[in-house]
């Protein structure tokens, strides 16, 4: 029930898309959204229902594109899914709306490359300081 | 820390006129159970500032996930951790399951709750005891560990193994346990819940445990929801989260037990919250071996897995531990992310560092039970 509604408010808040609730075992609800709406949607969903536990970000390359899985829980799980361009893929970050957000954000960006807009400390976060920046290693060629 | 200020220490003004310097901890140091890296800014005796790095014991097993099969997946998640290596297969194999469809038989179930609350207890003693040797209570420290050595008998009798237990299969379990097992089983948990009421009321009452711990390693409730942070250390500041009522997995929904929660925030209570846990797991587990149903252990599973993804969380001892899974109908998984509970309480360190002496340094990151090498996976 809860779902709905905030499926309800995105749905207000991105009346150009299509915004539809795709099941996803074990008591997941994936939504998938653009890029650009990420971060107003994490804003909706931390500001007006108070959703703030991200539980964290996967990054995943599917072979075409690099797709960003964003797991917030609160009694029952809430994923924003998109999508992003292989080549130089960067999104808005979230650190200032849930400063949490800022080693999930540092693990993806270090493994695949995606650069995290406004991120306040973009360092590497597990691979070694003289990690050669073009190896990904997440990435599926490499 | 509000007794030390009202005493004017000479040493104590000597220092605060010092100026700032960094100190390096770790990655290798004698206060560090685990490799991780700290660069601590002091004036004088208080931190100001703290800046800290991971990966020195980052094995890339996410990336090796994909390159095994499903079963053999399970052996790998198990090898992330040293102290919760059953919560690992746990997590993993329902979300495998959930993914296929199984069944799983309700007794094995059970026996895999069992693993899950004698770890738990496990995990708090072993813990109980590195923050009592961080902060100089070697008597607590050994009688922890001494106690501690009783759960790790019974796991290594269940299961043949005191650390890697290798429980957990895709679709139940590979142990079982007879009538007799079960009597001496719960002999063992008798005594061992008349020694942790004995260490809970040294630490209620001890005034040097007090001391050392009471005010230190502060982390508000908000503070907890801003940074995402699970577990007893978020429910040490007052935030009532607990994957084992809240989203009930496993046996949980057939078991009665309370979640313990403190308001205090810092160390003390973290104390308090993991301990009284500890004796909660101790019931879970009386009533999960009296209530055991009987039946098979283990249902057929498929070596391919359906396409599909599987989002799979479990209480782990440190608090939420999250799978994700995205399968492409082989036998190898496509995908397998794992967030460890550690990650979200090593973005508090640097706040809860901030302004301590550099003499509770260690009992501040003994407070958060760290587990670097699940962070790091």
């Amino acid at each position: 029930m809860f779902m709905e509604v905030i499926l309800q408010a995105l749905r207000e808040t991105f009346p150009a898309e299509t915004i539809e609730a795709q099941p996803v075992p074990i008591s997941e609800t994936f939504v998938a959204l653009s890029p650009d709406c990420i971060h107003r949607a994490a804003q909706v969903l931390v500001e007006r229902f108070d959703l703030r536990h991200l539980s964290t970000i996967t990054g995943q390359d599917t072979g075409s594109e690099i797709e960003l899985l964003y797991h917030f829980w609160d009694g029952g799980g809430l994923t924003l899914r998109t999508s992003l361009p292989r080549e130089e893929p960067h999104i808005a970050t979230l650190t200032d709306l849930i400063p949490g957000a800022a080693f999930y954000e540092r693990e993806v960006s270090e493994m695949l490359g995606v650069t995290f807009d406004g991120h306040p400390d973009p360092r590497p976060l597990l691979l070694p300081n003289d990690w050669d920046k073009e190896q990904l290693p997440m990435k599926n060629d490499q | 820390m509000t007794n030390e200020q009202s005493i004017d220490y000479p040493t104590k003004r000597l220092t605060d006129q010092m100026t700032r310097m960094t100190i390096p901890i770790g990655p290798q140091h004698p206060a560090l159970k685990e490799p991780i890296s700290f660069l601590l800014t002091v004036e004088g005796e208080r931190i100001v500032e703290s800046v800290l790095r991971l990966g020195y014991v980052h094995r890339g097993i996410e990336r090796i996930c994909q390159n095994r099969n499903y079963v053999q997946n399970v052996h790998v998640v198990e090898r992330i951790c040293g102290i919760c290596s059953h919560i690992h297969t746990t997590t993993y194999c329902q979300g495998i399951e959930a993914l296929t469809g199984l069944e799983v038989p309700l007794r094995a179930l059970y026996l895999r709750t069992l693993l899950c609350e004698l770890e738990r207890i496990h995990s708090h003693l072993l813990w109980l005891g590195v923050l009592a040797e961080d902060i100089g209570f070697t008597t607590i420290f050994m009688y922890a560990w001494r106690d501690r050595e009783i759960v790790l008998d019974i796991m290594e009798e269940l299961s043949g193994g005191r650390v890697a237990h290798a429980v957990n299969v895709i679709g139940g379990v590979r142990i079982d346990v007879d009538q007799e097992q079960v009597h001496s089983i719960l002999a063992r948990l008798d005594e061992l819940e008349r020694q942790i009421e004995t260490l809970l009321g040294v630490i209620q009452h001890e005034r040097t445990f007090q001391v050392r711990t009471r005010g230190v390693g502060h982390l508000s409730a908000e503070q907890v929801r801003r940074y995402c942070v699970v577990g007893p250390t978020a429910r040490a500041s007052g935030v009532d989260v607990d994957l084992r009522r809240d989203a009930p997995y496993a046996a949980y929904d057939r078991l009665d037990f309370q979640v313990m929660t403190a308001d205090e925030g810092d160390v003390w209570a973290r104390t308090l919250v993991r301990v009284q846990e500890t004796i909660e797991s101790l019931h879970m587990c009386r009533q999960l071996l009296t209530g055991l149903p009987q039946g098979v252990l283990t249902v057929r599973a498929p070596r391919r897995v359906p396409p599909g993804e599987v989002v799979s969380r479990g209480e782990a001892p440190r608090g939420e531990l999250v799978y994700y899974v995205r399968s492409d109908g082989s036998d190898r998984p496509a995908r397998v992310k794992i967030r460890t509970p550690t990650l979200t309480t090593l973005i508090t360190l640097p706040d809860q560092l901030r302004g301590v002496h550099t003499a509770d340094v260690p009992a501040v990151l003994a407070g958060v039970d760290l587990c670097i090498a699940c962070a790091d996976r």
